[in-house]
């Protein structure tokens, strides 16, 4: 049992794949359609944004922080992305220069937040929290009310397939990619460091200002990353999109084993984690639980899959 | 040929630095730091405790900046801002607390920064684990079990933490290392491996400056030495034309004797309040002592020989492996603090934030954490206590804007001086402090001490360890000197001075 617990340790996402297998069993014996490929690629769709932005937040507590702006993120880039592509016309170019000033738009929300924690040496939480409100301040003042419809071309492309295969399953690959590329550069590595024991990590000689600036910055990116998939999606523009990504994505992220505290974890774990979250949800539809007790049973069923993640981790 | 005496340092100045200073709020660390270090030399640099050792290291070595004085490097001026300028010099610095991040591995840590990549800039891991075995192969035969590459630095123990941490400064090829204390947790037969790679090191020409516990290791291994005392450089010869004696009393200075203060003489044959025998576990080997009722007993040493450990079992907070503890001829069995806070001990750390402090909590919430674990307490009428408590901190001399204020808004000695009164409210009659002096300003220092005594006056018992010799000498009756987890000496009456105590402390029988 103890070498059972010691291979483990350091491996919680194994529990959390337990978890989502098993969930995965209970949603296939509710909904015997699960396994047809529209009702898998549909359940994809709902759940990449999520996906994306816990992956994106997983670099932020690596790094020993937190971002709580990624929701009011990605409705500002929904909404600048939505304008940009209505002033220019609804062309493939002026989609691609959309996408583009949502991508920089994210990249921007997340510097800006690592210049102010990272160099001014603002306490993260607050930080994040006052900065979120800024950003749904901005895609507020960027579209006052929920509409734009982007063109045909942005929301059949992603509803849709390239070269045989659903767009949504590419992004999941690519999601997969990027997060074995960043595993392999030496980033991660400092990041946790980092995370980890920041004094170990100065005395070391890494720059640790621009590490966990670099981490909000991905954290923003990954944001703009769902918000595109969101337009996609909603197939138009809404300032109060992603009102609850913050906390769910820190819910993946632990859930997915990484320590709140920093310097310990994976991104491949949260990406799981994010999958059970939204499984959750699923099972919690299909098992026609009254209304009323569906918010409940998701609390309990949540508590319950970072509860096997705990006690393995214990000593 | 004829061999020129080694009395000047070497041409070849590898480190030059003169008239350094630094202060940390109200303290002078470095008030004239002087150090130079040739090329190929092995250099001690030795002092008490807190006299501003480890701060004239981080200078060099980019961590800390300096306020006045001048460093050169390789003969040029250094303007250090960071570790990283540091290191591009070629310096690297052994921390005497370690740099190593526990979360991640061995082989990590010891790259950290320096990660050997392929040609598309990803971590080259099968590089970095040979490189890393390379390096361990050196420390393999006395490094003990369960070292290897992918082990993670959290699971290693003190002294294997202290090898990946030479290790680690090994692997950036420095021109000038700094060892800070880096033989603190070794073993012997660790020490003569260290050691034989000092002396491969030096015949590379690297530079080297070495800080030690033991006088033994000095002498032997060191080319020329510099004393400090008190933030200053006073004293720099070659090892060969110096003994002993004159380095101590360099050390410790003419002000010896003037530090004592007389303390009434404790009566003969009084029962003792605690008593400890034989406890061992962790780094503890075989500690036994007693206290009585009134006494200051001081535990003294270098840092890191077990006196915090002895002090930290008592409370039950890294429960003592075996021996036995009673109070007031009562065995007591102490398995965590609730136990230790039931049979009447006290403890208060230099390490507010890490032990002690509820932050963000008021200060009545942090005067009453304990008193509701001593009396068992399970509901609590706010309105029943805070007298008592407010009795209890007007004794300190503390300032603080009420009861409700945060106990963040006090400062580090007025904080320190609440932790007491969460003490006093208890009626604890052994009180634990375990460096409760750590980076508190003078005045508040002086005001601790006075409360110290007038407990102890009032008959309760003192165990105290301060890593700063002064204080020691300053408020105990007695002192045990510990090294490497065991009491190698105890100090009292004519032996309590400065000169023994650091005699002791640097292994020689007092
Ligand atoms: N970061 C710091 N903040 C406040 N005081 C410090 C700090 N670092 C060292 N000091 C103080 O400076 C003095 C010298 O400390 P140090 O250089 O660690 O001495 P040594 O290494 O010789 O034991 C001590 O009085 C210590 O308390
Ligand atoms: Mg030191």
């Amino acid at each position: 049992m103890s070498a059972l617990r010691d291979s483990l340790r350091g491996r919680v996402w194994l529990v959390t794949l337990a978890a989502l297998v098993t969930l995965f069993l209970v949603n296939l014996a509710l909904q015997p359609n699960l396994l047809t490929p529209n009702v898998l690629k549909s359940n994809l769709t709902v759940f990449l944004p999520l996906v994306l932005v816990a992956i994106g937040q997983t670099y932020v507590i690596l790094g020993g922080d937190i971002d709580l702006s990624v929701g009011s993120i990605v409705a500002l880039v929904n909404v600048v992305t939505v304008s940009v592509i209505a002033m220019t016309g609804g062309e493939t170019g002026g989609i691609l220069l959309g996408i583009a000033a949502g991508i920089l738009t994210g990249l921007a929300c997340g510097l800006f937040n690592g210049v102010l924690i990272a160099i001014l040496r603002f306490q993260p939480i607050v930080t994040t929290f006052a900065t979120g409100i800024i950003f749904g301040g901005l895609a507020l003042r960027v579209l006052p009310t929920a509409g734009l419809p982007v063109p045909a071309g942005y929301w059949r492309t992603y509803a849709g397939n390239v070269l045989g295969i659903p767009t949504v399953l590419w992004i999941f690959v690519f999601a997969l990619l990027a997060i074995a590329f960043i595993a392999r550069r030496p980033f991660l590595t400092h990041l946790m460091a980092t995370g980890g024991l920041r004094t170990a990590a100065f005395q070391t000689g890494l720059r640790v200002g621009p590490i966990r600036i670099g981490a909000y910055m991905l954290s923003g990116l990954f944001s703009a990353f769902a918000a595109l998939c969101l337009t996609g999606e909603t197939a138009s523009g809404d300032p109060l999109m992603g009102r609850l990504l913050a906390l769910s994505s820190i819910s993946a992220v632990v859930l997915g084993g990484t320590a709140l505290a920093g310097g310990r974890g994976s991104a491949f774990g949260s990406l799981l984690g994010a999958l059970v979250i939204g499984m959750i949800s699923n099972v919690i539809f299909f098992a026609a639980i009254p209304f009323e007790y569906q918010t409940l049973t998701t609390g309990l069923i949540t508590l319950l899959a970072l509860a096997g993640g705990v006690l393995v981790s214990r000593r | 040929m004829t061999q020129t005496p080694s009395a000047e340092p070497s041409p070849a100045r590898a480190l030059h630095a003169q008239g350094v200073t630094k202060r940390f709020g109200a303290i002078t660390a470095l008030s004239s730091g002087r150090i130079s270090v040739g090329k190929g030399e092995i250099h001690a640099l030795l002092g008490a405790n807190g006299c501003g050792k480890s701060t004239l290291c981080k200078i060099i070595a980019g961590t800390v900046s300096r306020d006045g004085g001048t460093l050169e490097i390789d003969g040029r001026p250094a303007d250090l801002k960071s570790p990283r300028e540091a290191e591009a010099l070629g310096v690297a610095l052994f921390y005497q607390e370690l740099s190593l991040v526990p979360q991640l591995s061995v082989a990590d840590n010891i790259f950290l920064g320096h990660e050997p990549r392929n040609a598309a800039g990803f971590v080259d891991r099968r590089r970095l684990i040979a490189d890393t075995e390379v390096l361990i192969a050196r420390f393999s035969a006395v490094a003990g079990s369960g070292f290897a590459a992918g082990t993670n630095v959290s699971r290693l123990s003190p002294d294997q933490r202290q090898i990946v941490e030479i290790l680690k400064v090994l692997a950036r090829n420095p021109s000038i290392i700094i060892f800070d204390e880096a033989t603190a947790a070794l073993d012997k037969r660790q020490v003569d491996l260290f050691f034989s790679i000092l002396r491969t090191l030096k015949a590379e020409g690297v530079a080297i400056i070495f800080i030690s516990h033991r006088m033994d290791e000095v002498f032997e291994i060191a080319d020329r030495i510099t004393v400090m005392r008190n933030g200053e450089t006073v004293a720099e010869y070659g090892a060969g034309e110096v003994d002993r004696d004159t380095v101590v009393h360099d050390m410790v200075g003419k002000l010896a004797d003037h530090q004592r203060e007389a303390r009434p003489p404790r009566p003969a044959g009084e029962t003792p309040r605690l008593v400890v025998s034989s406890v061992s576990g962790g780094r503890l080997r075989d500690v036994s002592f007693s206290v009585a009722p009134g006494e200051i007993l001081g535990l003294g040493g270098l840092q890191g020989q077990g006196q915090s450990a002895i002090l930290q079992g008592l409370f039950g907070a890294e429960p003592f492996a075996r021996g036995e503890v009673s109070v007031d001829g009562r065995p007591v069995r102490l398995r965590r603090p609730a136990d230790a806070i039931r049979a009447g001990l006290a403890y208060v750390s230099g390490d507010r934030g890490r032990d002690a402090a509820l932050h963000g909590r008021s200060i009545f919430e942090n005067i009453a954490a304990a008193t509701l674990v001593s009396e068992r307490r399970r509901f609590v009428w706010p309105s029943a206590l805070k007298p008592r408590f407010e009795k209890a901190a007007a004794g300190l001399n503390t300032k603080y804007a009420g009861m409700e204020a945060p106990i963040g808004s006090l400062s580090g000695g007025n904080q320190q001086k609440i932790f007491i009164a969460r003490w006093l409210a208890t009626d604890a009659s052994i009180l634990l402090l375990d460096d409760p002096t750590k980076g508190i300003d003078l005045g508040a220092k002086g005001d601790f001490f006075e409360l110290a005594r007038d407990l102890a006056a009032k008959g309760t018992s003192i165990v105290f360890y301060a890593s700063e010799d002064a204080e020691l000498l300053g408020l105990c009756d007695r002192i045990l000197v510990f090294n490497s987890g065991a009491v190698t000496a105890e100090l009292s009456g004519d032996t309590r001075d400065a000169f023994h105590l650091t005699r002791a402390a640097y292994g020689e029988t007092a």
